[in-house]
């Protein structure tokens, strides 16, 4: 078969896989006929409908992404900053290769759980030709990603040293940044889905799938990081590494990217190499035999999976069959964790309130004192992050909700058990603000009220908004995204409000105990009208 | 034996409802857009009976028993389960409920274990009662090794296997069952149809949709044929003969005669025979 025709007919392979990881990680509201004017005829097929769009657009929209992110840091030097670019490659090298990395997880779950397509196998084709379109297939993956951020890294290079060297290098590294990128995506689904997801569970499995996720949360925030601190990050950098004798600038030369990105700006310079930009050649070169072997393994893990070994269930002796039980809420809140647990992205959504309620006290940790006001941003937003998790959690239902419809449930079972979830992944967010007021003073006592009362306030948010989302899901897509919005503006509206009575409060007052009183009340208030709205309706 | 639920009485307010039926349709209904998958479905099933509802893809089969399972909500008409009306109160009904779908609907990303604890849960059985039926169904059906393993990763006939044990866990009086048979070795069918036996001879009721006639001809106390949204005939076999007016036949040309697809059936048999050899003679 031609490498063309191959490429052609990789196409199908490609949009099917991409169709089932989709649908794999379920982003679609299912709700049935909970809830009064469900529109279950449509249901499933809005759910199939929905999957084939993001599975048409999602690459163009990530590819532009990338492509912003990835020419960002040249930014500087392209607005006429005089300092080299070695951090700005870095940076770039560092932000396209984590979006990469986050991306091709999402994309390569159905890849790797039940191979780009069996059909294929079925057809009348050589074994050669199959394995070659399941490896376009795969390339298809981060073919528009690879390809953008690349172009975008030597276009900003180009403009900014105007040496076709440089342009060239940075060709190569980007190229070689994309093939590691693809190849710790590949390792990472395997080690995820095939590993944690395909065996037994054990103590082993709960141990590596605890580190995936933080693995996940640390590449996640490290790009926030990056892009908040950009500014300030890429000067500071730039200054370690063009100090010839630093220790630190010897370190970095050897640490991916920070290789490349020497060896990038290094070329841009003239051959006049210091020792730092040696040791980063030198360590390029490695890096560079390391992306040829990646591929390697990506190529012979992909020809392999038409065979379907790609998930080896085990089957062993006869094994005991106990069963434990629990009430219904908690029963449905252990069955939400474990299934959203199941999905890298989403999983990852569980740790995101106490991330956030951290970063706004580390950036407010040069004042001596936590403030009221402080301890308000903190808890607001931490608790705005928290009402991702109703939408999640709906999500994560996928399919499977039918299951969960033939039992005799009450739908406020389910809200209450979605809502608990949300409100104990705020506690953490309480948890940290708690051991900070342990290590600095309060501006006043009083202000210790505020967590307690935002959790209230979470726990309101997150009855309301599940309620919401489970009523009853619209036909029409502006229709459903408007809902979709209202419904998390709504539970947005709850966690605001007791804040701004807090701020309220104090203006009139200048009193602390008077405005945290005024916020624990409203905050009771609102949890108590929620409850009895979710047990009326 | 009686098969209701502890602490439950069956009721009704549907007008004319003889409490002895576990499962009764009245002018079923469902429409999507301006298409009747179910265009009033009327059917009675007894305790002690297996139902078996027969008809062509697209009859109406599935519909009529994710209606009655509380999938989908009717257009129009009634469903009552052990006496309980299922669309009125759904909790209930679906308590005396257990449904196997055709594709087994379940939680993927849960293992067998953790699916039957979250059912055992919310279904607020008993423990000990839970860990005996499951222990039996596990051995019969041969899934006790799988239990800890995400049901994701399991073969299409062990899913369906855990879907039945799904179930029958709550030992349910009525049992709702959607091809049941399709990805079943000969040894779980085997077992599945002495449970379906057992489970009628202690006065439960099977609703059963199937596509194959000696299934339906063998395993089934009375037979429904379903065509375009509507029951067209349902009796036993000598029943349904004589509405066919076929003496002696079989339960497929009965069907075939029923369901008006006899002759055009016959007349495909034709054009594949004469066109077969040609195309092999090219």
């Amino acid at each position: 078969m031609k490498t063309t025709d191959a490429w052609r007919l990789s196409a199908i392979p490609y949009s099917e896989m991409a169709f089932k990881s989709i649908l794999q990680n379920s982003n679609n509201m299912w709700w049935g006929s909970f809830g009064s004017g469900s529109s279950e005829a449509s249901g499933r097929e809005d759910l199939v409908k929905r999957a084939l769009r993001i599975a048409r657009f999602d690459k163009f929209i990530i590819t532009a992404f990338v492509m912003v992110a990835a020419g960002a840091p040249f930014l500087p030097q392209a607005l006429g900053a005089s300092y080299g670019i070695s951090a700005s490659v870095t940076l770039s090298l560092a932000v396209s290769f984590a979006l990469v990395v986050l991306y091709g997880v999402q994309t390569l779950s159905s890849f790797v759980t039940s191979g780009p397509s069996p059909v294929l196998s079925t057809l009348p084709l050589m074994r050669e030709d199959v394995s070659l379109v399941n490896l376009l297939s795969f390339v298809r993956t981060s073919d528009y990603l690879v390809i953008g951020s690349v172009a975008c890294q030597v276009f900003f290079v180009l403009l900014v040293t105007g040496s076709a060297l440089s342009g060239l290098f940075m060709l190569l590294a980007g190229a070689m940044n994309s093939v590691v990128g693809v190849g710790v995506a590949l390792w990472l689904s395997n080690v995820f889905y095939r590993n944690i997801l395909g065996s037994k569970q054990g103590k082993r499995g709960g141990v590596l799938r605890l580190a995936l996720l933080l693995a996940w949360g640390v590449v996640v925030l490290g790009i926030g990081v990056l892009f908040a601190a950009a500014g300030y990050l890429i000067p500071l950098v730039q200054s370690v590494l063009a100090s010839p004798d630093a220790l630190t600038g010897s370190i970095l030369s050897l640490v991916y990217p920070f290789s490349l990105g020497i060896s990038v700006g290094s070329v841009s310079q003239g051959f006049a190499l210091s020792s730092i930009e040696r040791i980063a050649l030198g360590a390029t070169v490695g890096y560079l035999l390391v992306a040829v072997a990646l591929s390697r393994w990506s190529m012979t893990s992909v020809s392999s999976f038409p065979e379907g070994a790609s998930i080896a269930t085990s089957s062993g002796r006869a094994h005991e069959t106990s069963v434990p039980l629990r009430g219904p809420v908690t029963a449905y809140a252990m069955k939400d964790l474990r299934a959203a647990s199941a999905n890298l992205p989403s999983a990852f959504l569980f740790t995101l309130p106490a991330f956030e309620t951290l970063v706004i006290l580390l950036i407010r940790a040069y004042l001596p004192a936590l403030g009221a006001s402080t301890l308000l941003v903190a808890m607001t937003l931490g608790g705005m992050v928290s009402l991702i998790l109703p939408l999640v959690l709906v999500s994560s239902e996928g399919t499977g909700f039918d299951f969960a419809k033939t039992m005799p449930l009450r739908v406020r079972t389910i809200v209450f058990s979605k809502a608990l979830i949300t409100t104990a992944v705020f506690l953490p967010a309480v948890a940290v603000v708690y051991v900070e007021s342990l290590l600095k003073p309060l501006t006043s006592p009083f202000s210790i009220l505020i967590p307690i009362a935002s959790t209230v306030a979470v726990a309101a948010a997150s009855l309301l908004e599940v309620r919401l989302f489970l009523g009853f899901a619209p036909s029409g897509r502006v229709t459903f995204a408007l809902q979709e919005f209202a419904r998390m503006a709504a539970g947005a509206g709850v966690v605001l409000l007791p804040a701004i009575i807090y701020v309220a409060a104090y203006i009139l007052t200048f009193n602390h105990s008077l405005a945290a009183g005024a916020m624990a009340i409203v905050a009771s208030a609102e949890v108590l009208a929620v409850i009895e709205f979710v047990r009326q309706s | 034996m009686s098969l209701k639920l502890s602490g439950e009485t069956a009721r009704s307010d549907v007008p004319g409802y003889k409490p002895d039926a576990l499962i009764e349709t009245h002018q079923l209904t469902k429409m999507y857009g301006s298409f009747g998958a179910l265009n009033g479905v009327n059917l009675r099933v007894m305790p002690g009976e297996i139902y078996g509802l027969l008809g062509p893809n697209g009859a109406g089969k599935t519909t009529t028993l994710r209606v009655t399972a509380g999938l989908i909500e009717p257009t129009a008409g009634s469903v009552v389960v052990s006496g309980f009306d299922a669309t009125k109160d759904p909790i209930h009904a679906k308590a005396h409920i257990g449904y196997v779908a055709e594709i087994p609907i379940l939680y993927e990303s849960l293992t067998p274990r953790e699916l039957l604890e979250f059912e055992g849960s919310v279904r607020a059985l008993a423990r000990e009662a839970v860990n005996r039926k499951a222990r039996q169904l596990a051995e019969a059906f041969e899934v006790a090794s799988a239990f800890d393993t995400p049901i994701a990763t399991l073969s299409m006939g062990t899913k369906q296997k855990v879907a039945i044990i799904a179930a029958l866990i709550h030992q349910p009086p009525v049992l709702l069952l959607d091809e049941p048979l399709n990805s079943l070795d000969a040894r779980s069918s085997r077992i599945l149809k002495e449970i379906l036996s057992l489970h009628v001879q202690r006065g439960g009721a099977v609703l059963f949709s199937t596509h194959v006639m000696e299934i339906a001809q063998r395993l089934c106390s009375r037979i429904g044929i379903i065509f375009g949204g509507r029951i067209v005939a349902e009796g036993d076999l000598d029943q349904l003969r004589a509405r066919a007016g076929e003496k002696d036949a079989t339960l497929e040309e009965v069907f075939m005669k029923l369901t008006n697809e006899a002759s055009e059936v016959e007349n495909i048999v034709k054009m594949l025979r004469e066109s077969f050899f040609v195309d092999e003679d090219h």
